[in-house]
């Protein structure tokens, strides 16, 4: 019998949820039982909610666990060793039979995320005998002019993956058309968006697809240096991107002549950048690779004439690149087959809020947010209704549930007021205060604002300011125009797209949900009951049992009462913080 | 460029340059766009905002910044429509939402007239007594009366009164003591009056409105006559004020002052009595009502009508008007009323005669409205008060006059509307008392009984009476319902302040001006004000640390004992010192860019609103810890001007931007003290602030006030700068780079921005000084001429000798050279600057490299040069290629530590500059490597120069390079291969004969003379290279016509002492020899010696005849730069010496019975004439045998660049220099 593959998940994701126990129990047993088992890894499939994830594969087919503990794992391997069928129950991925999971992959189109969690990221091997660094190497074998290479990917109809959404191939020619003795081609892997782990999973799950894209970039702009810029908190990513380029050295991919071309000394280095959320913009990275402030500056002269050290220079983010050598593989229009008129292909998408299969998907362009919301991402937890749903991160916008239907594609989220941006995709519920909402991802951009421009540095500063107050209860009736107003402003007149996105929560959830910020502003409430200090408790006597749970808990001392009589909140000295109502063990404290 | 694209702007069609910005191309179609962060210096850095324009392209509108937008053919660019308006405003509105900052002290605010309180206290502290009361009558022409009776709103406002216990500085003792001695000086401030429009104003009344209108508006130009119903002027300030507080010869002064400046005033002419409206209209363009509200009210109870019940006015004005004084010996009289005609009935009241006098006074105390100084006054004069209590009746006796008054307890209730507490009659607690007068000062009445004769006169409309009883005119601009009629003062608010009616004035003085001028009638726009008020109230807390207490200085009055008579019971501050100490306690609250700030003239443009977003606010410290720099976070708009000017241009790199978002500021690099950074003290960044965050740490009190600005040159380094000097009526305080010829950027350096203090130095010599018994006594010009003269003629010319100094003007060097030669008999001339140099630096900058050029270098290389210090607006030049256009700089240097080294790409430490140069050319020469064609085609002497070079020990001069063979000839090929490469060497640290290697390594390379390429030299001092023109070395001609034979010998005479009369002009060798033997004998030796200078340097002490010099802006001449280029400067402030150092020259010639000419630039015709015709334009290799001489004298002889080098230093050694004391003297 041929022995049993088991590969276990081993990305960041997988990593915080025990794959790194079950992973070293797998080696234990398998040492100690001298188990018929070859013991793999790879990273993230993209199915988080699940990790840790344990893929088996038998003679039969592959199942994919999940939720594996070392216990678990035990059992699983015990079913198909001794008893040689699956432990169904725990799989949440097979072709062989179905599973309440089987939809959150099979309704997928992987093209970006092709080999993540199918290969070891830390085996150029494996990366290649899965058709890896071909497609590069077609293009050198049939002497593929960098002029062609580059209206395959304008063919294609890639986008920019990172939230430009500016055509790919275009601004390779931009950057072609500049000539210059110096040439860069950078990788954006900064992915600073609360939430969005895309790039992350694939330099975790496929670094050379990105470093293969790069290197196709670089050939086809005739760029003579590579840079990625990976935040500083993916450690695990710059280790494997790092050992990928080690890897792609020794085979002599990178380096003086590569792939044996005379003259092409293309080589790649890794930067690693200190977090700040600016520094994915183009102009801010630039700086900061410089070693400056990371700060934008006005464009033009777009980085394509005048970028890092000054010299012609093209930035991609990863998702981008992993893309470009499916498209050199496959062909443009195989590519452009997928999606819509003018967003073509596949997105990546980081489902999480209150979705009951938070994780990874790639999609075609041109599917519904219902669709990724109910059908990949199995929908609402606890059955509650979908209020909206939040795309393109913290300087995104909500688009709310009576637009569902809404295609993503560039246009079509656009005109909802929303981003596509880098693929953060949040769903909320009815128990979400859009104002609440608003203030947090504003919070989050003006925190992360660099401070060079006026409205983007002072602007949000005074909207946090006035929606902190509408959640506060101390909203005034002209907030909202003033919000309004000022976030056109803020919106019209910032350098970069952190400033002139950061205002879109604000705008979009006034404009769908102004009932609520009504209703904060006038009535002093939060429909939602989720700003405390709008919130008025009292206590059901007809469910109080007079425990005096809540009047322990109560760090005013606002609730009196007999021990086994009913007890009251008084108004006065009651601070609304909850704690009574989280106590209550009769559900006798009564929001509203 | 040339390429033109056609762009639409602002709905016209026109072309622009292609490559040019939008901003770049408004300012050429002069529209002007509000920029805070654009810098002319920088790349555009677009962080502001405020530069906006809306831009539309392919269809496309979007807001764009100015600055860093490129013009683009079909661009539509509109610059200042409603969006665009409205986004500026916005950006404006946001920085100031957290500009925790005041442009102005509350003292400014508060002010009803707006006086700057804080300007006219730093002039007083400064002794200008008359440019206080100039500064106070831009907006008070009432200054010496307002000093005496204003009510001082200012006061009360005085943030001093958080710190001292409610002490306010004496703002109004401060302004009566500058208008007494303003009054006592013969160079009292009086405006200049416009040339007249041949319109006429008519003023009813000559009150403190009237006066003040006829004052502003005389002054248009127009013709001011008051008409005045009493007998004398003054209306309520003379009827009203009683002499002990307002002495009747005050009043008169200060209104001769307004009728000087031919203002008539007519008495005894009442409107609508003995004067109609009919005829003012007929005579007159407009018409002004300051009327004042002259009835009084009484006591509104019952019986008020009894005999001896007056209102506090009626008794006031009829003691005034009929000159007779009450007589109230024994008599009981009551005061009724809190306010200030309350005081003054009171106090008068004792001095008719009572010893019985009370006030009453319904409230307590606290909310009395008079001046707390005055219920002081009064009760040290025997006033009693009955407070908590009102009149219910006046009762009568039988004749009808007053017998008692019933009065009826108060208690305070709940606060009105004015913020007091109301007073409530406590029931039952009625009770009689007597009195024998009772004088009711609760309030006035405004009287316009001529209405009706204006109206039936008026042709074009009918003036109304509002409903309290007063003119009814336009709020804002004080225009009546007659178009030509305004009204001014309390005839239109009711009973105020005298402030009050002087601001009303000005406002109805300036609605009359535009009226008369035809023009749209509105307010002056309201100029924007931060205010630190607007964000926080201000507590003793914000000031605690910063501010030491201060005790007020009181004003002395008259012994209690003294009053009871008229006299004027406050007697004016003892003097100056007093004066100084009181204007000392200001605070300065207001900012010291006032009238700098951009933010501050865009916010008043914009009419932005300090508040339009609250919020939270970031509250820095100050940091007042560089001695010369001051930096304020709290004005900073972060523009980040200034760190990148000193990133770029500097290339100190002192400043950052540290924290993000809304905390984001400015501070020194790793967060330390700007002292402890690689800060150079240049006060770049101080210029390159748009705001006052960054400003000069003044040695002197802060001088907000709006100067006027003199163009000069720098008399500190070669550079040749352009200035800008920033004055007060010759007081200066600031200087500024003027974009000049050589500076083109604008720049300065430390030199110039900060050592500007010798200007305003008191200590300097203004008179000629003539030692007698050791002790100098001041002297008239003519016998010092005299004295001179004789000196000089009575013994050979060769026992004369004339020195003079590099901070002469070539006019006064060529009249020096005469002086000398002609007048002295003698060859025995030089400067201490040079001395045994002066051959071997001559000609040295003739092909030096022009400094607009070094923008084309391909590498820099700098040889025994302190650039960024000792000429940093070269250096400012040099390091912004290094930085901006990564162009390589090599640092070559004897020194161990040069405070280049950091900013070099390639530190040489060398020993000896002569022998690493000469090496240099001696590998050249000796390999083949030099410049064949360049020097057969251009140069002379080349072989004789080259075999002399090659017979010198190579080795040995590596040796004495103190660096390796290859460091040498490595050094040699990078200059020889480099195209455009410059070495830079400064004089100060380089030999002649170095200097001569220098340009034969220049020659050997093929690189002098040419554009771009070859040597740089740095000279000294401002007019080092005029010394050498002007011919100021033994047999030296003008242009710098070495003799066939040169004369070293100088050096040794002067060291020998072997002149017995010496001249030394501007220089102070005693005071800079770096050795004192090099001089010791000179002066010793000598039977007489003259000096010329400012101050009293050492050379000065010891002379025998001190000449007085005078400055740059106080004379006409020329510099000569250390590119030999010639700048002429001309005078600005009339010399505090009589006559100028040319002038002295020029007479001191006529002495000799040598006639010249008596202008600088007809000298310079002289010059000129005496220049040699024709130059050999070929390049001459010199041979040198050894290192020449170093200078014997440090900061080239000068005192002034002396004492500017040790005040520096010792301001980050020790404190600085008290704000009192002098620094040269």
């Amino acid at each position: 019998m041929e022995n049993l593959k088991v590969i276990v998940d081993i990305g960041s994701s997988g990593i915080a949820a025990g794959a790194g126990k079950v992973h070293t129990h797998l080696q234990n047993i398998i040492k100690q039982d001298q188990l018929p088992i070859d013991l793999q890894q790879t990273s993230g499939i993209g199915m988080c909610y699940k990790e840790p994830l344990v893929e088996v594969k038998d003679a039969d087919g592959t199942y994919l666990y999940g939720d594996m503990t070392p216990d678990l794992i035990e059992d699983v391997l015990h079913s198909h060793l001794k008893l040689n069928v699956p432990l169904e129950k725990y799989v949440v991925h097979t072709a062989n039979f179905d599973t309440p999971h089987n939809a959150f992959m099979n309704d997928q189109t992987r093209i970006a995320l092709r080999h993540c969690g199918v290969i070891d990221p830390e085996k150029i091997e494996e990366y290649e005998a899965q058709g890896g660094y071909q497609a590069i190497k077609r293009l050198f074998k049939h002497k593929v002019e960098p002029g062609k290479i580059i209206q395959t990917i304008i063919d294609s109809g890639l986008r920019g993956r990172g939230g430009g959404g500016f055509p790919t191939g275009l601004k390779w020619k931009f950057a072609f058309n500049s000539k210059s003795d110096e040439k860069y081609i950078i990788c954006n892997a900064d992915e600073g968006d609360p939430g969005a782990f895309m790039d992350r999973s694939l330099l975790e799950g496929d670094p050379h697809a990105v470093l293969e894209g790069m290197i196709i970039g670089a050939y086809a702009m005739e760029a003579t240096g590579g840079v990625v810029y990976c935040r500083a908190e993916y450690p695990l990513a710059i280790k494997r991107l790092n050992k990928a380029i080690q890897q792609a050295h020794d085979k002599g991919y990178l380096g003086k002549n590569s792939f044996g071309i005379d003259g092409f000394d293309f080589d790649i280095y890794v930067k690693e950048g200190a977090g700040a959320f600016v520094c994915g913009e183009e102009t801010a990275l630039i700086a900061s690779i410089e070693g400056k402030r990371g700060m934008p500056r006005k464009r033009p002269p777009f980085p394509a004439v005048s970028g890092l050290w000054e010299k012609p220079s093209n930035i991609n983010n990863v998702e981008t690149l992993a893309n470009i050598p499916w498209i050199i593989s496959n062909g443009p229009d195989k590519y452009a087959a997928y999606g819509t008129e003018k967003s073509k292909g596949t997105k990546v998408f980081a489902l999480a809020g209150k979705i009951n299969r938070g994780g990874l998907v790639e999609v075609p362009m041109g599917i519904s947010i219902e669709d990724v919301v109910y059908k990949l991402g199995g929908g609402i937890p606890d059955n509650k209704k979908l209020k909206a749903v939040q795309l393109g991160g913290p300087s995104g916008g909500c688009i709310p549930a009576h637009l569902l239907d809404t295609k993503v594609d560039y246009e079509s989220v656009t005109a909802t007021g929303a981003i596509m941006g880098s693929g953060g995709l949040v769903v909320m519920d009815e128990t979400t205060c859009m104002v609440d909402v608003a203030r947090f991802f504003l919070d989050f951009t003006r925190k992360e604002s660099c401070g060079k421009c006026t409205f983007c540095r002072i602007g949000t500063k005074r909207m946090l300011e006035i929606l902190t107050r509408i959640t506060e209860g101390d909203g005034k009736p002209e907030d909202i125009d003033k919000l309004l107003e000022l976030g056109e402003e803020v919106k019209k007149n910032s350098l970069c797209g952190l400033g002139q996105t950061a205002p879109n929560p604000v705008l979009t959830t006034i404009r769908y949900f102004k009932d609520e910020y009504e209703a904060h502003i006038n009535d002093k409430k939060c429909p939602a009951a989720v700003c405390k200090q709008l919130l008025h408790y009292e206590i059901d006597p007809e469910k109080c049992t007079g425990c005096t749970v809540c009047a322990k808990a109560c760090p005013t001392e606002a609730i009196s009462g007999e021990r086994k009589g009913v007890h009251v909140i008084d108004q006065d000295k009651c601070i609304q913080c909850g704690e009574c109502y989280s106590k209550c063990n009769f559900d006798a404290v009564l929001v509203s | 460029m040339s390429d033109k694209v056609n762009i639409i702007l602002n709905g016209k069609h026109t072309t622009a340059n292609a490559g040019d910005t939008i901003l770049e191309m408004s300012r050429q179609h002069d529209i002007k766009i509000p920029t805070l962060c654009y810098d002319e210096r920088l790349k555009p850095n677009s962080s502001c905002f405020v530069c906006v324009v809306e831009v539309e392209q392919n269809g496309k509108k979007s807001m764009q910044p100015s600055c860093s937008t490129f013009v683009n053919e079909g661009m539509h660019i509109n610059t200042s429509n409603e969006a665009v308006k409205k986004s500026r405003k916005t950006a404006l509105e946001l920085m100031l939402s957290n500009h925790y900052a005041d442009c102005v002290g509350p003292c400014k605010e508060e002010c009803p007239a707006g006086v700057d309180v804080q300007g006219y206290i730093s002039l007083i502290e400064k002794e200008r007594y008359s440019d206080a009361i100039g500064l106070i009558k831009e907006t008070n022409p009432l200054p010496a009366i307002c000093g005496r009776v204003c009510v001082r709103p200012c006061e009360v406002a005085c943030r001093r009164n958080l710190l001292d216990e409610d002490n306010a500085v004496g703002i109004d003792y401060l302004k009566r003591f500058a208008a007494d001695q303003d009054f006592a000086s013969e160079n009292y401030y009086s405006p200049e009056v416009a040339e007249s429009t041949d319109k006429k104003v008519a003023i009813i009344g000559a009150g403190p409105g009237g006066l003040s209108a006829a004052w502003f508006l005389q002054q248009k130009g127009h013709q001011c006559d008051i008409y005045e119903a009493q007998p004398h002027p003054g209306g309520w300030l003379r009827y009203g004020i009683p002499e002990y507080r307002l002495p009747n010869d005050i009043l008169d002064k200060e209104v001769e002052r307004i009728t000087e400046l031919g203002v008539n005033i007519h008495y005894n002419q009442k409107l609508g009595d003995n004067l109609s409206y009919a005829q003012l209209d007929k005579d007159y363009d407009a018409t002004i009502l300051t009327i004042g509200s002259q009835r009084g009210t009484l006591l509104r109870a019952e019986g008020e009508d009894a005999e001896n019940v007056f209102s506090g006015i009626d008794f006031l004005r009829n003691m005034e008007m009929t000159g007779q004084r009450y007589d109230f010996k024994g008599k009981k009289v009551a005061v009724v009323g809190g306010g200030n005609t309350a005081m003054d009935c009171c106090r008068t009241a004792i001095r008719c005669g009572s010893t019985d006098v009370k006030v009453i006074y319904r409230r307590t105390e606290k909310e009395m409205p008079a001046n707390p100084i005055e219920i002081h006054e009064s009760k040290l004069e025997g006033v009693e008060y009955n407070l908590l209590t009102n009149p219910v009746k006046v009762n009568k006796d039988e004749q009808g006059r007053v017998k008692s008054m019933t009065l009826i307890k108060m208690e305070l209730g709940e606060p009105d509307e004015s913020g007091r507490r109301r007073p409530k009659p406590i029931e039952g607690s009625e009770y009689d008392e007597e009195f024998d007068y009772i004088l009711a000062a609760i309030g006035q009445k405004t009287d316009i009984n001529f209405l009706g004769d204006i109206n039936k006169h008026s042709s074009n409309g009918e003036l109304l009476a509002n409903r309290w009883g007063d003119i009814d005119a336009d709020e804002q601009t004080l225009q009546t319902s007659i178009p030509s009629v305004f009204a001014a003062g309390d005839g239109v608010t009711g009973p105020a302040t005298i402030i009050e009616a002087v601001a009303q004035a000005k406002t109805a003085a300036h609605s009359c001006h535009q009226f008369l001028i035809g023009e749209e009638i509105k307010p002056e726009p309201r100029e924007f004000f931060s205010r630190k008020a607007n964000f926080k109230k201000q507590e003793k807390k914000d000031y605690l640390e910063r501010y030491q207490n201060q005790q007020r200085e009181e004003m002395p009055t008259l012994p209690e004992n003294e009053r009871v008579n008229f006299n004027e019971v406050e007697l004016g501050y003892a003097g100056e010192a007093v004066a100084k100490h009181e204007a000392g306690r200001c605070l300065e609250c207001g900012c010291s860019a006032l009238h700098t700030c951009d933010l501050k003239a865009y916010a008043t443009e914009y009419q932005a609103e300090q508040m339009a977003f609250e919020g939270e606010f970031n509250d820095f410290e100050t940091d007042h810890s560089h001695p010369f720099i001051e930096i304020d976070n709290n004005k900073c708009i972060l523009c980040s001007r200034c760190v990148r000017i000193c990133k770029n241009v500097v290339g100190a790199n002192a400043l950052g931007l540290v924290e993000r978002g809304f905390e984001t500021h400015i501070a020194p690099s790793m967060g330390n003290s700007l002292n402890d950074t690689n800060c150079e003290s240049c006060g770049m960044c101080i210029s390159a602030c748009p705001t006052g965050a960054i400003t000069e740490n003044v040695l002197f009190k802060p001088l907000p006030v709006k100067t006027e600005v003199s163009r000069t040159l720098c008399n500190y380094c070669s550079i040749g700068c352009e200035l800008e000097i920033h004055h007060k009526n010759g007081f200066v305080t600031a200087v500024e780079g003027a974009k000049g010829t050589v500076n083109k950027d604008g720049n300065i350096c430390r030199y110039a921005r900060f050592g500007y203090h010798y200007l305003n130095d008191k200590e300097r010599i203004t008179k000629p000084l003539i030692k007698e018994n050791e002790k100098f006594r001041p002297a008239e010009f003519a016998e010092v001429f005299a004295h001179i003269k004789k000196q000089f003629s009575e013994g050979e010319g060769a026992h004369n000798a004339l020195f003079a100094g590099a901070r002469l003007s070539n006019e006064e060097l060529y009249l020096a050279g005469k002086l000398a030669r002609e007048g002295m008999k003698t060859e025995n001339i030089g400067s201490f600057h040079y001395l045994g140099r002066e051959y071997g630096y001559v000609n040295n900058n003739r092909h030096s490299v022009p400094f607009d050029q070094l923008k084309d270098a391909g590498k820099f290389f700098l040889l025994g040069s302190e650039i960024n210090t000792d000429n940093a607006v070269a250096g400012f030049m040099v390091q912004q290629q290094v930085v901006e256009n990564e162009k390589p700089l090599v640092v070559i240097t004897e020194k161990e530590h040069s405070a280049m080294s950091y900013k070099a790409d390639e530190n040489i430490h060398v020993k000896s500059y002569y022998h690493l140069v000469k090496a240099m050319n001696h590998y050249l020469v000796n390999n083949g490597k030099e410049n064949r064609m360049f020097i057969d085609a251009q140069c002379a002497d080349y072989e004789k120069y080259k075999s002399n070079l090659l017979s010198s020990d190579y080795k040995e001069l590596v040796k004495q390079s103190g660096i390796s063979e290859n460091a040498v000839e490595k050094l040699a090929d990078a200059y020889n291969l480099e195209p455009n490469a410059i070495m830079i060497f400064s004089e100060k640290e380089v030999d002649p004969a170095t200097s001569q290697e220098v340009l034969n390594l220049a020659m050997i390379t093929g690189k002098l003379g040419k554009t771009a390429m070859g040597v740089v030299v740095l000279k000294e001092k401002n007019n080092s290279q005029g010394l050498l023109d002007m011919g100021i070395a033994p047999s030296l001609k003008i242009g710098g016509v070495k003799p066939e034979k040169t004369d070293d010998t100088l050096k040794m005479k002067v060291q020998e002492g072997a002149f017995k009369n010496i001249m030394i002009l501007g220089e102070d060798p005693a005071g800079t020899a770096k050795n004192q033997q090099d001089i010791a004998k000179l002066i010793d030796n000598a039977s007489f010696t003259v000096v010329q200078d400012a101050f009293m340097t050492e050379t000065a002490k010891q002379a025998d005849v001190i000449l007085p010099a005078s400055y740059t802006i106080e004379s006409s001449g020329s510099y000569t730069n250390t590119n030999r280029f010639i700048q002429q400067y001309t005078q600005h402030f009339s010399t505090k010496t009589g006559k100028t150092t040319f002038h002295q020259l020029v007479a001191l010639l006529e002495q000799f019975g040598i006639e010249t000419k008596k202008d600088a630039a007809y000298v310079m015709d002289d010059i000129a004439r005496d220049l040699p015709g024709e130059v050999d334009n070929k390049l001459n290799f010199i041979a040198t045998e050894y290192a020449g001489d170093k200078a014997m004298f440090n900061n080239g002889a000068d005192f002034i660049n002396k004492k500017f080098d040790e005040m520096f230093e010792k301001a980050f050694t020790g404190k600085r220099v008290a704000v009192e004391a002098s620094i040269y003297g």
